[in-house]
């Protein structure tokens, strides 16, 4: 008796998912029909200046070094426009050149040729809101809908609630590239109060994504799957004793261990992908990189991994040193726009985009006006960014909002952190208000008791 | 005043006013969004700020100041007249549960009793025959007895300082992508030596914070200043150094915060703007204290040694010159001669230990305020001072120094500082404080679960002379501490993070502790204390990841079988089991590590090179213990998890032997070995 409530309690019962277990095939017991199986998330780590990107604003070019318009700033809250540095911060035009991309005519900056060439097939949201403009928050925020830790981050979620079809890779992989990991770190990917083992896995940065993916000398699959099963065993009985739901997840964390020993060589073994892939990615062999991890994503997902998340370090380009609006944005341009096209490209080829959901975009955006440093950068900026989605349900070819002549702030249709969350849960089959997990007295889920489904986003 | 009132808002306590707040908070993020520089800095600066705006609300009498800006004091201890009560602890604890109409857990039994002290006080596992003496021992304070021996034990000073040495983000390279390696390990030997002694806390901040200014400074009151000296130091080709030297310095005010005051890490952003001219000059206030020093390395060691260390510099620099000579010769065979001679030479480098130091500047610099934070940006000259708004700063110098600001900290006028380091050794004890964000004791952080507990300790921990052992040993020996760690199905709704202390927790041990366990249920701990780092074996690739490809050469010998805290620290390319098991980075100030719970883990436990071969080695001790294999058995729990093995427990691992009959040997015995060091019981002190 107290051992199956434990076990109810502790989500140790088989499979542990909230809307499906493991052995049912995807699409049953979700609320809505999903338009999405996977989720490869690229995580552009600091903040990528729409203002460079995306958004063309001939206007900033004309009142280019000019003070803010008062007219900008009556009635409104802009995380930077305190009194403290008012009629000190110039609007600051961008240097770079923007052109016309896709049938619709979409602007995109020279900094993304990539990326431009496939414009017909993306969604680029402009009005792209969050509520905090410092970069762990911000970041807590749209991985967990919370700037405060201790909230599940998506992928968390999204395994807990549908499961993941791979059994042999954990349900949310993390990749990592650029000079240093995310800010926040393992906050970044926790499970928080959902049981440990939908918590995101990070593979190593570099080198080897997976060390000790070998047995010992002398110990063949077969010892490994015996010594496994003891440990699997004797943690079984601990937990009947503690009723710790740690146990539970490391039994679990054991059993996703040896089943990665099985499947992990195969997936990092990129020896089977042509040198035309490599080109396509702009990755190189045995050189870690963001190009590299894309590659990865893909063949993730291709194996059932439900929600990819990949990291690239450093978008923060405030004007300081190495993180200047010229040279140092363009390596990150250069690092990121041709990789994540391909792997848009790639996935299509591979009848792989219907199903899964690319989105690209950052934890804020940054300031229609300059900051000076060293030289001029731009600061954090909660209420206009840009990102994009792209294949899974998503409406492909539109611009999705609007932003004033500045800059600012979303004129049309704002796309709030919990809307685009509520988005992306329902593409996967999920009603963002049904999926729920009690806690400490209160029902949590994603989006709080915030967002709204994007319908124009939808396809 | 408007500002006034704002300031008042945040200062109150949030219940009730939480959208006050909230604006606040939003100024100050504003402010660190708009200044832009690194977040350490403006967390500091925002936490110090709302420092300043709670205390000088609290002068303007408007609302209830918030409880942590409050000096403590002594709080009535409970009288409940009941027999679970052992110390005052217990009393406040108890009090609490009364009022929720919740029992506390019944005692652990014996043995877990045992590997828990153990481990909360030492990192090290009970040994079978240390286990066996206990469970025996019928005296009424057999458990006391233990406890003091522990507190005795020199191994104590090396489970406590790693604590230490997260906050002070101690590591044995310099950071940064270079990542070259430094010597500052006599620090974290003072480190290890000042909790042995117990070292008061007030005397163990003045040294860390101005060992060389004290009037009796020593050698090792020189080495404690080590503690500002773990910052990171970048030797990429054209950087700035002064750029990166106030960097560090910045960072040395950020980690003072959080160290000492419990306000400058998490989520502490609640500041109001307005204040911002005077605020910032508290932030820089601060700053120039610490902005006056040199940055040199100190000799260690007896005077002949560092004698003979400096003619052999000497020499080096004439063999060096000859070298130089040799080449213009252009004679090959005087070239060869000349570098044969400087290799040979630089084979018999005299050893003398050396750290890292701060070194008070005879002509303090001018310490400016930098406007956004940015250095190149100078605003006005700033003094050394602190908080206007906290407690008054007694200085006989003209100029403030670093001295003066140590004892500013440990003043017993200072509401915060016994307050932190209280809850911090609870945190050790319990796995989370009686103020949850231990590194936030301002408006946005928890409020403490048992506010009079925490005060009497804090006030405990003072009238005892900021001595720790005391109140580590309060602690341990409370009921509270005592009690069983297993869940009750009346607390998983009503409580499941265990604030209110009706149970023990259940926590994971930490990366360098196992290691240490699994030394010592291997048998092979090498328990030398101190010294420089050792390098035990890892996976290969790990060191080719940095930007400079070093290499790893496993030590050999006892240092191959240290404990945890000595594996060599490199910043850019730390050992992946401490990394896996979640060791803080040495980047940043650590006051508590997170703890996940990963397959990489299993991976590097089933397969990592440094955990299979302790697994060998145990595997031998089983073979050699006795003749039956339940004897054997009996033996691998009671090295691994200090207690005998259920029946259900022993016959999973006789179904393990018999899978793969084999002739007996210490072979057949390495999967029972592989499978112990591997349970979850064995990680985790219950």
């Amino acid at each position: 008796m107290a051992r199956r409530w434990f076990l109810g309690q502790c989500g140790l019962s088989l499979g542990g998912m909230a809307l499906h277990s493991l052995e049912q095939p995807l699409g049953t017991g979700l609320h809505v029909r999903p338009r999405a199986k996977n989720v490869i998330f690229l995580f552009m780590a600091g903040g990528p200046s729409q203002l460079e990107l995306f958004d063309y604003k001939p206007k900033l070019q004309q009142l280019h070094g000019q003070a803010v318009p008062e007219s900008f700033l009556r009635g409104k809250r802009f995380a930077f426009m305190d009194s403290f540095f008012k009629g000190r911060l110039k609007l600051l035009g961008t240097t770079r050149r923007f052109a016309r991309h896709g049938e619709r005519g979409t602007w995109i900056s020279e900094l993304l040729p990539h990326t431009a060439r496939i414009a017909d097939k993306l969604t680029i949201v402009r009005t792209f809101a969050t509520d905090v403009p410092n970069h762990v928050p911000a970041k807590l925020m749209l991985n967990t809908g919370s700037p405060r830790f201790g909230r599940p981050s998506m992928g968390a979620w999204v395994t807990y609630g549908i499961g993941s079809p791979s059994r042999d890779l954990p349900g949310f992989v993390v990749l990592q590239s650029g000079p240093r990991g995310p800010r926040g770190g393992s906050l970044n990917w926790a499970s928080a109060f959902l049981p440990g083992r939908f918590q995101g896995v990070p593979f190593r940065a570099s080198g080897d994504p997976i060390l000790n993916l070998r047995n010992p000398r002398g110990i063949d699959s077969e010892a490994q799957r015996a010594a496994v099963d003891a440990i699997g065993a004797l943690n079984r009985q601990r937990f009947d004793l503690t009723g710790d739901g740690e146990i539970a997840t490391r039994i679990a964390a054991y059993e996703m261990a040896f089943r990665m020993q099985q499947s992990a060589p195969e997936l990092i073994d990129m020896r089977g992908e042509s040198d035309s892939t490599f080109a396509l990615y702009g990755a190189e062999r045995d050189r870690p990189s963001f190009a590299t991890n894309c590659i990865l994503a893909r063949r993730l997902v291709e194996r059932g991994v439900r929600f990819v998340q990949l990291y690239h370090t450093n978008w923060d380009h405030h004007g300081g040193p190495r993180e200047n609006l010229t040279t140092d944005l363009e390596r990150c341009c250069r690092e990121t726009d041709r990789a994540a096209a391909a792997l848009v490209v790639d996935l299509e080829r591979r009848g792989l985009l219907e199903d899964t959901l690319v989105v690209w975009g950052g934890e804020f955006g940054r300031t229609p006006m300059g900051e000076p440093r060293e030289s001029v950068g731009r600061n954090h900026h909660t209420e206009s960014g840009a990102l994009w989605l792209c294949g899974g349900g998503i409406r492909p070819g539109i611009d999705y909002g609007q932003t004033d002549e500045l800059g600012f702030a979303p004129v049309a249709e704002r796309v709030h952190v919990h809307d685009l969350h509520a988005t992306l849960l329902h593409l996967l089959g999920i009603d963002h208000k049904r999926l729920t997990f009690p806690f400490q007295g209160r029902d949590f889920r994603l989006t709080d008791v915030h967002g709204r489904l994007l319908r124009g986003l939808l396809a | 005043m408007a500002g006034r009132r704002d300031s008042a808002a945040l200062l109150a306590d949030s219940r009730g006013k939480r959208d006050r707040v909230r604006r606040g908070r939003h100024k100050v993020d504003a402010l660190e969004s708009a200044t832009g520089y690194g977040d350490w800095t403006m967390r500091a600066l925002g936490t110090l700020m709302l420092l300043a705006a709670a205390l000088s609300a609290q002068g303007a009498g408007a609302d209830t100041p918030h409880w942590a800006f409050k000096k403590p004091r002594r709080p009535e201890v409970p009288r409940l007249g009941s027999t679970w009560v052992r110390n005052p602890i217990d009393a406040f604890v108890l009090a609490r549960l009364d009022r929720e109409g919740l029992r506390p857990a019944p005692p652990a039994d014996r043995h877990t009793l045992l590997r828990r002290v153990h481990l909360d006080l030492t990192g090290l596992l009970p040994t079978p025959a240390e286990v066996e003496a206990f469970v025996r021992d019928t005296r009424p304070d057999a458990y006391e007895r233990v406890v003091d021996s522990l507190l005795a034990s020199p191994h104590y000073g090396e489970r406590q300082a790693r604590h230490w040495l997260d906050a002070a983000r101690y590591a044995d390279s310099n950071g940064y992508s270079v990542d070259s390696a430094r010597s500052i390990w006599p620090y974290r030997d003072w480190v290890i030596r000042a909790y042995n002694e117990d070292l008061p806390f007030d005397r163990f901040t003045t040294e860390q914070m101005a060992g060389d200014l004290l009037p009796d400074a020593t050698d090792a009151t020189r080495t404690a200043t080590g503690f500002h000296r773990n910052t990171m130091r970048n030797e990429e080709g054209g950087v700035d150094p002064e750029e990166f030297r106030i960097e560090a310095v910045k960072d040395r005010v950020s980690t003072v915060a959080t160290v000492w005051l419990g306000l400058s890490l998490g989520c502490a952003q609640c500041h109001d703007h307005k204040y911002d001219p005077l605020l910032q000059a508290d932030f820089y206030g601060l700053y120039a204290f610490l902005n006056n020093d040199d940055e040199p390395e100190l000799l260690l060691g007896p005077p002949a040694r560092r004698r003979a260390l400096s003619d052999w510099q000497e020499r080096e620099k004439q063999l060096k010159q000859r070298v130089q000579r040799a080449k213009k010769s252009a004679d090959a065979d005087v070239l060869g001669r000349a570098q044969a001679e400087l290799r040979s030479h630089r084979q018999r480098r005299p050893r003398v230990d050396r750290t890292l130091v701060l070194a008070a500047r005879a002509e303090p610099r001018v310490s400016h305020l930098h406007i956004k934070g940015d250095f190149t940006r100078k605003g006005r000259v700033v003094r050394p001072s602190t908080p206007a708004a906290l407690h008054p700063l007694h200085s006989a110098a003209a100029v403030p120094t670093r001295l003066d600001l140590a004892r500013w900290l440990v003043s017993p006028d200072n509401p915060l500082t016994s307050r932190v380091t209280v809850n911090r050794l609870w945190q050790r004890c319990f796995g989370r404080g009686l103020v949850a964000t231990e590194n936030d004791f301002g408006t946005r952080g928890e409020r403490p679960t048992h506010p009079a507990l925490l005060d009497w300790l804090a006030t405990e921990f003072v009238a005892n002379g900021w001595r720790r052992k005391p109140i580590h040993r309060l602690i341990v020996t409370s009921a509270t501490y005592r009690q069983s760690s297993y869940q009750r199905i009346e607390l998983v709704e009503r409580d499941p993070t265990n604030r209110l202390l009706a149970r023990q927790t259940r926590l994971r041990l930490d990366a360098e502790v196992i290691r240490d366990a699994a030394l010592c249920a291997a048998g092979v701990l090498d328990p030398r204390i101190g010294g420089p780092g050792v390098f035990p074996p890892q996976a290969d690739g790990v060191m080719q990841l940095g930007q400079m490809a070093r290499s790893w050469k496993p030590s050999a010998g006892g240092n191959r079988f240290r404990r945890g805290l000595y594996t060599f620290f490199w910043r850019a390319t730390p050992h992946p089991a401490l990394r896996v098991f979640d060791a803080p980075s040495a980047v940043e100030c650590c006051t508590r590590r997170r703890c996940s719970n990963t397959p990489l883990q299993a991976l590097t436990l089933l397969n990592g090179p440094a955990f299979v071969e302790l697994a060998q080695h145990l595997a031998k001790q089983l073979f050699s213990s006795g003749e039956r294999d339940d004897a054997r058995i009996d033996c691998g729990f009671a090295r691994c998890v200090g207690r005998p093995p259920s029946l259900d427990e022993r016959r999973v691992v006789h179904g393990l032997l018999d899978a793969r009959p084999t002739a007996d040997s210490p072979s057949r015995w390495l999967p029972v070995a592989r499978v112990l060091l591997n349970l979850d019981e064995f990680i985790t002190r219950e």
